[in-house]
């Protein structure tokens, strides 16, 4: 599509456009600009491909989506370097704030604050869930599982890993695409 | 309890029997006394941590979020329930209110909230000195983000393959059902982390509400929250 594929140097300076251009959200759009628009690394189908991909493996989606574009110009090393590009200067920021939480959030005025700032952050908790109720309210054996982990997790208190390891595999043995071979077929 | 956390737990045993005793102390000129005491007062109303060494708590945290890493599915926010359990029940690094005001920082500041996790390290090696506390938090980012990076590696390497397969389109359709149960979990138990006081989940459900119909950005939100919280409205 383009002459010439982006270097490591050009992979890590793009990514770390990208997170600062992103500091006051968006981060996805910004992403799309840079790399489509911007710089012409990827084809817009090319960039929605990686979207789905990074939506789909474990992880958080915007490292995947910055590991997906490393790795589609120089496979690991690329995915590393693009990875370190997005996360350089927000996650150092983030350590800062860190260190003068832990060293000043004994004082009455700080504590004060940040008790209403907790209030908002749990209610952005709680959207995340309703977030994603759309797409699977007319599929009652999804809404099923879904209140099936929910119980076990608030009611019977099974952690994480047991919960996706018992009801993972039976989800997916009922989700299994049964058609697939009639549509193979030619 | 996982494998790698087993195998962590053994490793700092053993570190913390062998090290010299000198180590477990925080060094008094880099910790605030204040904070050593909030620490520790804090850690004994919850319950009793491990003594390990500095370099024990460092492999415990590297150790914990590796073994989660792979677990992160959608997008990261279905292990928040987890980070909590870890942090203020089975380690006791943090307190609840700790953990609930790192949730929000992270909420808060720019860039991925996954980076969570990093603040979690952190506060784990918090009593051993600021330089410990921040390779801990780096070690814990890099921790909770390599196994899955290197799935996604691999995944992006053979998508050609994996796009048309039933495993991946059994994997999505599977899983979403369980993440969206999951993160139902997750909200109650942030919500409960937070324990605030009746205005306080009032601007919680209110705020939930408007992240569903607004487009407004959360930050405002959290300043407007946080106005309420200097004058004493919402407290805990």
């Amino acid at each position: 599509m383009n002459e010439q594929p982006p270097s490591h140097r050009d992979l890590f300076i793009g990514m770390l456009q990208v997170a600062l251009s992103a500091f006051g959200g968006g981060l996805s759009a910004w992403s799309q600009r840079i790399v489509v628009e911007q710089r012409g690394w990827l084809s817009n189908e090319e960039f929605l491909t990686g979207l789905t991909v990074a939506r789909l493996f474990p992880g958080p989606n915007q490292i995947n989506m910055a590991v997906y574009i490393g790795t589609a110009f120089h496979g690991l090393s690329g995915a590393l370097v693009a990875m370190a590009g997005m996360l350089l200067v927000p996650f150092t920021l983030l350590m800062l704030l860190g260190v003068a939480y832990f060293s000043f959030h004994t004082l009455p005025a700080v504590d004060r604050v940040l008790a209403g700032v907790v209030a908002a952050a749990a209610g952005m908790a709680l959207s995340m869930g309703f977030k994603i109720l759309d797409q699977y309210w007319k599929d009652p054996v999804a809404l099923l599982l879904a209140a099936a982990t929910f119980v076990a997790m608030e009611f019977f208190h099974v952690r994480l890993v047991p919960v996706v390891l018992i009801a993972g595999p039976l989800a997916m043995a009922w989700y299994w695409p049964r058609s697939a071979k009639s549509q193979g077929q030619p | 309890m996982s494998l790698s956390s087993l195998l962590t737990t053994a490793m700092a045993t053993v570190v913390s029997a062998t090290a010299s005793v000198s180590a477990t102390v925080p060094d008094p000129a880099m910790v605030p006394a204040s904070v050593t005491a909030a620490a520790s007062a804090a850690a004994s109303t919850q319950c009793t941590p491990t003594s390990l060494t500095d370099l024990g708590h460092l492999l415990q945290v590297l150790g914990t979020f590796l073994g989660l890493s792979l677990f992160s599915l959608g997008g990261g926010n279905t292990l928040l329930s987890e980070y909590q359990h870890i942090s203020v029940h089975q380690f006791c690094w943090l307190s609840p209110s700790q953990f609930a005001d790192l949730y929000a920082l992270a909420e808060a500041a720019p860039g991925p909230s996954s980076m969570l996790v990093g603040l979690l390290g952190l506060g784990a090696a918090w009593p051993e000195g600021p330089w410990w506390a921040l390779l801990s938090g780096y070690g814990a980012e890099l921790a909770i983000l390599l196994p899955s990076t290197l799935v996604m590696v691999a995944a992006c390497l053979s998508w050609n393959r994996l796009r048309h397969s039933p495993w991946r389109i059994a994997f999505e359709r599977g899983l979403g059902p369980i993440t969206l149960g999951i993160l139902f979990e997750v909200g109650i138990k942030i919500l409960h982390t937070a324990d605030t006081n009746a205005a306080g989940v009032m601007v919680s459900l209110v705020v939930c509400v408007l992240m569903l119909r607004s487009r407004i950005s959360p930050l405002w939100f959290m300043a407007f929250a946080g106005v309420l919280g200097g004058l004493g409205v919402i407290n805990r």
